[in-house]
């Protein structure tokens, strides 16, 4: 295979760059993504740093192109907001891997990659020719990493899921939401986000294993499972249970101490976090500046049953907290209140909308937000660097591919001729 | 094959409480050696949070802190005394890695700022975690995963429309967005540096990975004018796709059924026979019938234990699981029990406790982690012979002088 032709070209909202471009820390990494929900993160963290990520697409289009919203509404493959938000940089092919041409041509990418993301129930790649063992066989520093809702084994691995089956069964959703209502999921897919994170960092970690070991490598298959992935948010809960024999309850629109939650303000609310912090001052400065603002009735909060967490836990406590701070909140804004409180060093913040985020003059200050072409050529703003790696900077190397947009130029850095190719097209395997 | 494929990378770790802790435990766990300094005068807030074991506060004693740093070694050093400071910078120039997550400043008043440790130690990958960057208006502010949470647009799109944001009732951009976007900056600049020799700063702000994640919700903001609103648990076009009451106290099960054939199976497995009908057979019908069926579907559940609910629909194909609490996924699910999840060690003070797995598991290599979280200056003594090359005399008078605990 040639080397990469993936385009290099630097984001122009990032001039630095342009001016003098740095180099890229996973050049060289060729990333083959079998396009699904739970891998497409995974993918755009390893392209977003130089890797060459195909995207391999089934004749027709991944799901992913389907999930809303669309940009103005517009219901098409090429025009979903998620697709071209976490796709940005990979190279589109079309694959029907169930014709052996398309099994074929996969085999021979798979020999020129480091790493295989698949998101396929377990077993269904084998019969293809396509699992672990098969592809492995060629390649001995092959890496793939498989993403399932439960992992490769045990006796759930074969059944069905979905983002919210997930969140369920890996413990999230018992602790979202109101205790008057059902267990609420968090916006966004967070459950397939989370194991596409974690497999990224699966994949590098075994990936510098192998380049560190030469030809020494080993093949790994990475068996990520997305409701252990689930399990890893549950904070402190099952310590709680196996310590402490409690179990954590969803408490949404409660304080989770006296001094520690969200308040409604004059225009939406502010999150506080008071109390419940051991060796901090947050609690002698909130007090102080109650007091200041001449809160009738702030100096109670200065009795020393105050210091105790347990009582911090009560529903006197946080009633009493309220009685306090509920109307100061109420009658200022979420800005005064989040420069007021952080001058004092005392953690509060307001509880921002995206609007909010867009006009935050701390993420303008950053950069944080950066252009990001549509396949059409439009440009959208969207979500910038989540890192800052000052030698070899985070930076999208192109819009997402419309489909298929690349099948006939990699098929060329395959050396198949004109001839073959249009054989391909024509009989299905590729589109 | 069985070597831990981060063996040989040391970490002089300055991290607490939650992203960075969890950060460098990742680089622990598969071999790395991790050197967590900490203070005895100002231990890591999560070994003063609860839980304890048997309830006993103590700085050896939180399951919260033990679970986020299994696998390190810990040594407790006063970095406000000069001699400290001359020690860290020692561990510092044989590690390749220096992680924080202090506010911006506080690594540079202890002569430890990123510049400063360049000097003498060039290669050095730096990875700063503030909450909001190294520089801005706001990049002095306070503040911890809730927080966060808050300040990124997560908990305001989390929840009912008509009540105040719920978010995930945890400090969610701790436990997955910052510390798995952070590994995945540190190993790709060990990449770099592997190849080029290059160190590099990583500026890492708190908020930023999380924001990242909710990419769609932003662009439907910036490029169609929409501000999404909260929507419970609804995921357009998924109809139903939810969570219903299923029989017995504060049990649920969440189901989502959308697709053709999983939609007639959940008519077949519960008995609804009307929803057989023409008038539900397309999914834009069953949209805009969306309240009735997400009521009836509530109705019937309320009838069922959600296990059998669960299993009788997964026999049929359809996406449904209970809505498992954290005794339930440490007592009752058969899958987390297969997939041995859950790993007890033996800690010298909390005896044997639980600890997750990583969620993944990398083939040829050993269960990780099999070492538990290290207590306060357990290994002082260790590291300052074997790695600062210091005598037994000298330990012992930096010990008694308060340098070192």
């Amino acid at each position: 295979m040639q080397p990469s032709t993936t385009p290099s070209t630097a984001d122009p909202s990032l001039p630095r760059s342009v001016d003098q471009p740095l180099p890229a820390a996973l050049a060289g990494i060729r990333v083959l993504e079998l396009a699904g929900p739970a891998g497409q993160y995974c993918g755009k963290m390893f392209a977003d740093l130089g890797a060459d990520v195909i995207l391999i697409e089934p004749p027709g289009g991944a799901h992913t192109r389907r999930e809303r919203p669309f940009l103005r509404d517009q219901i098409h493959r090429e025009t979903g907001l998620p697709f071209t938000y976490f796709n940005t940089g990979k190279r589109s092919v079309v694959l029907n891997l169930s014709a052996p041409e398309g099994r074929m041509i996969f085999r021979k990418l798979a020999e020129h990659s480091s790493l295989i993301i698949d998101t396929e129930k377990p077993g269904m790649m084998a019969p293809l020719g396509l699992d672990f063992g098969s592809l492995s066989a060629d390649s001995p520093g092959l890496i793939m990493t498989s993403i399932t809702p439960f992992g490769q084994t045990g006796p759930y691995a074969q059944w069905e899921c979905d983002d919210i089956v997930a969140l369920a069964l890996g413990g999230l959703l018992s602790l979202g939401g109101y205790p008057e209502t059902e267990p609420m999921a968090p916006y966004g897919n967070q459950a397939y986000l989370a194991a596409g994170q974690f497999a990224a960092v699966a994949s590098l970690i075994a990936l510098l294993g192998n380049e560190q070991a030469g030809n020494n490598a080993y093949p790994r298959h990475i068996d990520v499972s997305i409701q252990e992935c689930v399990v890893l948010a549950l904070e402190n809960a099952v310590q709680f249970y196996d310590l402490e024999h409690t179990i954590r309850k969803r408490e949404a629109g409660r304080q989770k101490l006296a001094g520690m939650g969200i308040f409604p303000c004059a225009d939406g609310h502010v999150y506080l976090m008071a109390g419940g912090i051991a060796s901090s001052n947050f609690w002698a400065n909130t007090v102080q500046w109650l007091e200041d603002e001449r809160v009738p009735g702030a100096d109670q909060l200065k009795r020393v049953c105050w210091d105790d967490q347990d009582f911090l836990a009560t529903e006197e406590a946080k009633g009493q907290f309220q009685k306090l701070f509920g109307p100061f909140a109420l009658s200022r804004t979420k800005s005064y209140l989040y420069e007021a409180g952080q001058s004092r060093r005392i953690p509060i913040c307001p509880v921002n909308s995206p609007k909010d985020l867009v006009h935050n003059r701390q993420l303008q200050h950053r950069n944080y937000f950066t252009a990001i072409t549509h396949s059409s050529g439009e440009i959208l703003t969207g979500p910038g660097a989540p890192y800052r790696l000052a030698a070899t900077p985070w930076r999208l190397a192109g819009p997402s591919p419309t489909l298929g947009q690349h099948t006939a130029e990699i098929l060329g850095e395959l050396g198949f001729d004109r001839e073959s190719q249009t054989a391909f097209f024509a009989c299905g395997a590729v589109g | 094959m069985k070597a831990l494929p981060l063996k040989g990378i040391r970490i002089a770790d300055f991290t607490w409480i939650g992203a960075g802790s969890f950060t460098t435990k990742l680089f622990a766990d598969f071999g790395a050696d991790v050197i967590n300094i900490e203070s005895a005068t100002r231990p890591d807030a999560l070994r003063g949070s609860r839980p304890y074991r048997d309830g006993v506060p103590g700085v050896n004693r939180s399951g919260y802190f033990a679970d986020r740093n299994t696998s390190k070694r810990s040594i407790a050093l006063n970095l406000k005394s000069e001699r400290g400071r001359i020690l860290a910078k020692r561990l510092i120039s044989v590690s390749d890695i220096v992680a924080n997550n202090f506010s911006p400043g506080t690594m540079e008043k202890f002569g430890l700022g990123y510049e400063a440790v360049r000097e003498f130690k060039s290669d050095i990958i730096y990875i700063a975690m503030s909450m909001q960057g190294a520089s801005g208006p706001e990049h002095r502010y306070l503040g911890f995963g809730l927080t966060i949470g808050a300040l990124t647009g997560l908990q305001f799109l989390s929840g009912a429309v008509d009540r105040e944001p719920a978010g995930t009732g945890t400090n969610y951009p701790d436990h997955v967005p910052n510390p798995c976007h952070a590994a995945f900056a540190i190993l790709a600049a060990l990449r770099h540096r592997r190849k080029t020799g290059e160190g590099q700063f990583i500026d890492l702000a708190q908020t930023e990975p999380m924001i990242s994640l909710l990419g769609p919700a932003i662009m439907q903001f910036t490029a169609n004018g929409v501000t999404p609103e909260r929507s419970g648990n609804l995921r357009l076009p998924k109809v139903p796709c939810g969570v219903y009451p299923c029989a017995g106290e504060d049990q649920w099960i969440a189901i989502s059924a959308w697709t053709e054939p999983s939609w007639k199976a959940l008519a077949r497995v519960i008995g609804k026979s009307e929803w057989m009908g023409s008038e539900f057979s397309r999914l834009d019908q069953r949209i805009a019938r969306r309240q009735s069926i997400d009521a009836d579907l509530g109705e019937v559940t309320r009838g069922w234990s959600a296990e059998e609910l669960m299993s009788v629909l997964q026999r049929n194909g359809v996406a449904a699981g209970v809505v498992r609490t954290a005794a339930d996924v440490i007592e009752r699910d058969p899958q987390l029990r297969a997939r041995g999840h859950w790993i007890y060690l033996d800690h010298p003070e909390m005896g044997r406790s639980l600890y997750n797995a990583p969620p993944f598991r990398i083939s040829g290599l050993a269960d990780v982690p099999s070492t538990p979280a290290p207590l306060l200056g357990q290994h002082t003594y260790d590291v300052c012979r074997d790695l600062l090359g210091l005598s037994e005399g000298e330990i012992g008078a930096l010990q008694s002088e308060g340098v070192l605990t």
